[in-house]
């Protein structure tokens, strides 16, 4: 971190500019400590990925329901958190992404509900405008597993490996089957 | 405008639904793959080198959710395609098929475009 006066900044202001972009912040003092900080485009979107991510960890916890947000009761239960979610997702309407998304059907609501009472591992679950359910896990290798579930009896798990390399696989939907590929993918 | 893009091109996404505003926020603060899913093809709003604040401020007229970033060239690069196709409601309106053929993104697709995603304007 560097320290520059306001009058510098603007006679060099290309300098200051290469200085933040190439990672190191700028920090100008001003009057009454309206201070401010020049940094890079990328320091700035980790900055506000970190934000959304305390953020999301904070409902988590937040025993208050508030409008348009999924809360969960006082204490941190990730389990609870997915039955919330799953409920918000059970009453999405048809056309719910504004192209034609249908609604979610009552089975494949309780399909999963099942899964989350049983999995070894929480996963996080995110709706589809293809009338599925699906299931991310990502381990601390940075590898990465989607498990997308419809009404189907088989669900196809897409694996991603920290490498890049991908693999694909077809299982019948069964809390055994998943806790078996939950337990190959965390070792 | 007409249907050729160029790589440097910006392609803006809304996140829907509006109203909830974590349903693809992952636990990282990334956003999910999921939120690339739909058979009818990807609807976006091409940026056409407009700055972020005025695509946010025209999407904001008709959108009040999260909205996120991905470039023309991302898109390139995994194979899929970007067709410009202006509707009633706005004359930026582009859609991301899979390929020449086939609307909805592959698993792939989806997880590379998902990586690559900045978010712009969040709701949360």
């Amino acid at each position: 971190m560097i320290i520059a006066r306001q009058m510098d900044v603007r006679a060099n202001i290309k300098k200051y500019f290469d200085i933040a972009y190439h990672g190191e912040a700028v920090v100008v003092p001003r009057k009454q400590d309206r201070n401010v900080v020049i940094i890079s485009e990328a320091e700035y979107r980790l900055l506000e990925q970190l934000k959304r991510a305390s953020a999301y960890n904070d409902l988590l916890t937040d025993g208050i329901g508030k409008k348009g947000k999924i809360s969960v009761s006082a204490k941190e239960n990730v389990k609870a958190r997915n039955k919330e979610k799953l409920s918000v997702i059970k009453n999405l309407k048809d056309d719910w992404n504004g192209n034609g998304a249908p609604a979610f059907s009552d089975e494949l609501i309780a399909k999963i509900s099942d899964l989350i009472d049983e999995l070894m591992i929480q996963p996080e679950i995110f709706p589809t405008a293809l009338g599925t359910i699906q299931l991310e896990y990502d381990n601390s290798g940075h590898d990465h597993m989607e498990i997308e579930i419809g009404l189907q009896d088989e669900a196809e798990i897409f694996i991603v490996n920290y490498n890049g390399k991908e693999s694909f696989e077809n299982i019948t939907v069964s809390t055994a089957a998943i806790n078996d590929r939950i337990k190959d993918f965390y070792g | 405008m007409d249907n050729s893009f160029k790589n440097d091109e910006k392609l803006y996404r809304a996140v829907y639904p509006p109203n909830i505003s974590s349903m693809y926020w992952k636990s990282d603060g990334s956003v999910s793959s999921a939120a690339f899913a739909d058979p009818n093809g990807l609807s976006v709003e091409r940026g056409y080198y407009r700055k972020d604040e005025d695509v946010v401020s025209a999407m904001q007229m008709r959108f009040t959710g999260s909205i996120i970033r991905v470039y023309v060239k991302n898109c390139r690069d995994i194979g899929a395609e970007v067709r410009y196709l202006p509707s009633n409601n706005s004359p930026y309106h582009s859609e991301i098929h899979g390929s020449a053929t086939t609307p909805l993104l592959s698993k792939t697709q989806r997880r590379y475009l998902a990586e690559k995603a900045s978010i712009i304007l969040s709701s949360l």
